[in-house]
């Protein structure tokens, strides 16, 4: 494992990895989403709420997302392979004055779980909100049982920064919230 | 940056020597209108067209929260508490963390006596301290030696000049462009 090196882009595809590449999202992805943000399994891994979404929620959420910025810059994540959206893949809660992002990933096609794509897209991302957007820092939150979840975030450089007991209830318990952290010049490439 | 303004960005990030940094409300347009149609003023600015009190008051809505995008203050001098004139930090890229200042002082009183270069470095200094900007610039007239010599003091470098780009009062002038980066501030 070596630390990434600010070294020049080689190829002009700053939102490509090795196994997926990360486009705007567009309103003809609302069926995909629909799908994978009401299935619980999905949701578990992401930390979202328990309830049901509708087809406008969606809707509005791309509508929202759709034009990537420095406050918000959400992707849809495509696996190279075969061109397929897999899941999304966002920096939110940007602070110009802190250089700070919050990030969400969720890999909603679960076919392609344990196979590095949510490593990839994770990445792409960070290096794209360092050496594109100019981040200091890049935060993120997982349940604690969400262990491959944070498994994939440790290997790429984040360190586990705080516990928030009892952060969130779901499923019927409460669940540890885990605050993580990578600052620039952490990334870990491979 | 000299210790006594270490010390004073922690209390008085948006105080300096003379003058403070304030928001300003509506209740300041009157004054700032008169100042926007005031030739003394106007002769350094781009601006060349009269503005109504309707055009004053929506761009001065637009200036009554400052924050990243767009950190338009007032100028207040401490002793008297008196408005004297605007400067701000405007158009700011988040990722290449700059911004392009502009500051008038209107009050004609108030000209040539410090005011407007403590207003440059309260800014600047903000813009570095609490904005984490890395560079500051700006545009200066060249028929405006007297700005362009107070810009130098604080720490700005001329970077370029852009020929014959204006036309006012019946004649072609350059506008210098200047940048300050971080840590090229200078007090004193």
């Amino acid at each position: 494992m070596v630390i990434a090196e600010r070294k020049p882009w080689t190829e002009l595809r700053p939102l490509e990895g090795r196994m997926v590449r990360l486009r705007a999202l567009e309103p003809e992805d609302e069926p995909r989403l629909y799908e994978w943000f009401n299935d619980q399994e999905v949701i578990a891994t992401a930390g979202g709420s328990g309830y049901a979404k509708s087809h406008a929620q969606e809707r509005e959420w791309i509508e929202k997302a759709k034009n990537p910025n420095f406050e918000r810059a959400e992707f849809g994540v495509v696996a190279l392979v075969d061109g397929e959206l897999i899941g999304t893949i966002g920096l939110r809660m940007t602070s110009p004055e802190n250089r700070g992002a919050n990030l969400g990933l969720t890999v909603g096609d679960k076919s392609r779980w344990n196979q590095g794509y949510g490593t990839d897209a994770m990445r792409v991302i960070c290096r794209f909100g360092f050496e594109q957007m100019n981040l200091h820092r890049i935060e993120l939150s997982a349940y604690a049982d969400n262990r491959a979840g944070i498994r994939v975030y440790e290997k790429v450089g984040f360190k586990i920064e705080g516990t928030l007991r009892s952060h969130a209830f779901y499923g019927g318990r409460y669940l540890d919230g885990i605050v993580m952290g990578l600052l620039e010049d952490e990334l870990i490439l491979d | 940056m000299a210790l006594m303004e270490r010390e004073l960005i922690r209390e008085r990030p948006l105080e300096g020597r003379l003058v403070r940094l304030r928001a300003r409300d509506l209740a300041d347009e009157p004054l700032l209108w008169k100042w926007i149609n005031d030739p003394e003023v106007t002769q350094n600015l781009m601006a060349r067209y009269p503005y109504s009190h309707a055009a004053e008051t929506e761009w001065l809505k637009t200036q009554t929260a400052p924050g990243y995008g767009e950190a338009g203050l007032g100028i207040e001098t401490l002793v008297e508490g008196r408005l004297i004139g605007n400067i701000g930090l405007h158009r700011a890229s988040a990722e290449d963390r700059r911004a392009t200042l502009g500051i008038m002082i209107g009050e004609g009183d108030f000209r040539d006596r410090g005011y407007g270069t403590d207003a440059m470095r309260t800014l600047c200094r903000f813009g570095f301290a609490m904005m984490n900007m890395r560079r500051i610039e700006l545009d200066v007239l060249a028929t405006n030696p007297r700005a362009f010599h107070v810009y130098e003091k604080v720490g700005f470098q001329l970077e370029g000049t852009r020929r014959e780009a204006l036309w006012k009062f019946g004649r072609w002038i350059d506008i210098h462009m200047m940048g300050l980066h971080e840590g090229e501030l200078r007090w004193d």
